[in-house]
């Protein structure tokens, strides 16, 4: 037994099936991320585990008492397991203390001096204790979804879930909710974690589950399932999520804004920040435009791709350009050639990215460049 | 100002006026307390699951909202309660609170639904019941919402009572109607009439401007 534990739990809305007999136990102090593609059900899970979504089908128990019972006292198992929730969701004609100390006096019976010393520790903890006395409304995105996860700490819940906490914010937001969570992840909270954040996901959880086929379709460690997935959905998935490219073949069907944006919300997704997205947007367009000219020198045909990975380990982004073509080392360009083509970029590229290296092989001119994750 | 204290102080005018007065305060001020209860009731069965209740409380806010309360009043009057006894002043108390209920169940509704559900679902995560999360969390967010129109559905009921001197009810309106046939001063004694009226809304409007004050300065400390 768990501290946590799913039977056979099936919903489906009206002839949609959304999860269909899943099980699942988790084990007190365990960290659970779930990832999957989108409208897959993993809300509709987190959200059938305190019965916000009343499943069809299954048995969910916590911490020994089972909520879906028969008669069970359905508000009190739920004190058991916080929620965090995309949009925040705080009171909002409360202030932030008040917002903290509602639940523990009027169902803990706590009294207001205990809470409040409790709600302002728990802020100074996420670093905004100069914020109790001020309405949520006022507060930045990052700094309500702080305060949430703080109301749901203050009834000590056994379980914490949290739905895409991050997905809400501004990016430059998102980093300071991740610290929080990664806080909590240290203090041993057992957590079921929803996220599109693949990065976040694999240095905080002990388990992966990936969600796919109305269920559970693989799970197993971070390492399992980023790095080594075995089912067919899980591959596909986790290569779409920590893997960008891009091809081009004819010179006509070069999308700069395409380009861009999908660097962009790869980016995104790692947490990597707007100086190094830039930097990767830039040194994609550079060299494309370089091998546009140096290695295709006329004519519609072209024969580019672009691949950028994350290199968990050392926490590098890997960018790889392979270019057909004329042999062309575009490092080498100077900063205006004999026909007066302009290389400034280039010149700038390799004074600001971790590394540049240019190599010729197999009839394939191929550039890789290194910036720093974070 | 011979005038006027002619028109509205001697011989029992006064008296009279405050007569009149009194009749449309009650009518409005009766009908506002039931029709609120009653706009709640109507509101709870609108949004609730009982199909049939569902489909008959939206069957009687179209239909109440949809026309005019004398003609409703006249109906009452004359038709349904005419052999019924009661008086003519609660006869009037009851259509004016069936037509505010419309109006109140509709705004609540509205209200309501302008609310964060999201808050509600926090709530309960946190271990509230349903009830407990409607009264801290819906309910003073909805009333913050429907103060405004509230307030004006108030001052509207006011006036709407000034039709009951169809059903022969005396009336401020009446009062004013008869003093101003018995001085012969219609100019006079119907603008006074008006600013008796104004000065009834901004009582109204006054009580829900302090209201408002009182809760921003709780807010500021
Ligand atoms: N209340 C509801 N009524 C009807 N269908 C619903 C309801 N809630 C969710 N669904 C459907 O259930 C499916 C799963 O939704 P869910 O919100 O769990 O997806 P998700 O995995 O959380 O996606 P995302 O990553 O976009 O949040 C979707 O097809 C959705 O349209
Ligand atoms: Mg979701």
């Amino acid at each position: 037994m768990g501290i946590l534990d799913v039977k056979g739990l099936s919903k489906a809305f009206g002839d949609l099936p959304v999860l269909n007999n899943v099980d699942l136990s988790v084990q007190e102090g365990e960290r659970i991320a779930i990832i999957g593609a989108s409208g897959c059900g993993k809300s509709v899970f987190l959200r059938c585990l305190n019965l916000l979504e009343v499943p069809d089908e299954g048995h969910i128990t916590i911490d020994g008492e089972e909520i879906t019972a028969k008669g069970a006292n359905i508000d009190l198992i739920r004190r058991k397991m916080g929620m965090v929730f995309q949009k925040f969701h705080l009171f909002s004609h409360y202030n932030v203390l008040d917002n903290l100390c509602l639940a523990p006096t009027q169902l803990l019976g706590m009294d207001r001096v205990t809470a409040e010393k409790k709600a302002m520790s728990l802020l100074s903890q996420v670093g905004l204790a100069a914020k109790a006395k001020v309405f949520p409304t006022v507060l930045s995105g990052g700094q309500q979804q702080r305060i949430a996860i703080c109301r749901a700490l203050m009834m000590e819940p056994k379980v914490l879930l949290l739905d895409e906490p991050t997905s809400a914010l501004d990016p430059t937001m998102v980093g300071e909710v991740l610290a929080v969570i990664r806080m909590l992840a240290k203090q041993k909270l057992t957590m079921i974690i929803v996220t599109h954040e693949m990065k976040f996901a694999q240095e905080v959880a002990d388990r992966i589950l990936f969600f796919a086929d109305q269920g559970i379709y693989e799970q197993g460690s971070p390492e399992e399932i980023f790095n080594s997935p075995q089912r067919e959905k899980t591959i596909s998935f986790i290569r779409k999520h920590t893997f960008f490219s891009y091809e081009i073949s004819k010179r006509s069907e070069f999308d700069l804004m395409k380009l861009q944006g999908g660097i962009w919300s790869f980016a995104e997704k790692y947490g990597i920040n707007d100086k190094h997205t830039y930097l990767l947007q830039l040194s994609s367009e550079e060299l494309i435009y370089e091998f546009f000219h140096g290695s295709f020198a006329d004519g519609e045909e072209v024969d580019l791709k672009l691949d950028v990975t994350y290199a968990q380990a050392d926490d590098r982004i890997i960018m790889e350009v392979v270019s057909g073509g004329a042999e062309y080392n575009p490092i080498l360009a100077e900063s205006q050639d004999d026909d007066g083509m302009e290389h400034i970029g280039i010149t700038l590229l390799k004074k600001r990215v971790s590394s540049i290296s240019y190599a010729y092989e197999g009839g394939k001119n191929r550039v890789r460049v290194e910036v720093a994750g974070n | 100002m011979e005038i006027i204290y002619q028109i509205f102080i001697a011989n029992g005018a006064f008296t009279t006026i405050c007569k009149g007065l009194w009749v449309t305060v009650e009518i409005s001020l009766v009908a506002l307390i039931l029709g609120t209860l009653l706009g709640a009731v109507i509101c709870f069965f609108r949004m609730g699951n009982n199909r049939l209740m569902r489909f008959l409380t939206a069957g009687y806010i179209a239909l109440i909202r949809g026309c005019p309360v004398l003609m409703l009043l006249m109906l009452l009057f004359y038709g349904v309660l005419a052999q019924s006894g009661l008086s003519p002043i609660a006869v009037a108390i009851l259509a004016f609170a069936l037509h505010t209920a419309a109006h109140v169940a509709e705004l609540l509704r509205s209200s309501i639904m302008a609310t964060d559900f999201g808050q509600v679902e926090a709530a309960r995560t946190l271990g509230f019941s349903r009830i407990q999360a409607f009264r801290l969390v819906t309910l003073p967010q909805m009333m913050h919402i429907a103060r405004p129109v509230y307030q004006s559905t108030i001052v509207n009921l006011i006036q709407w009572t000034s039709v009951v001197g169809y059903v022969t009810i005396t009336d401020l309106t009446r009062v004013i109607y008869n003093t101003a046939s018995r001085t012969m001063q219609p100019m006079i004694t119907i603008i006074g009439g008006m600013i008796i009226y104004i000065a009834i809304s901004y009582c109204v409007y006054g009580i829900f401007a302090w209201m408002e004050w009182r809760d921003t300065r709780e807010v500021a400390e």
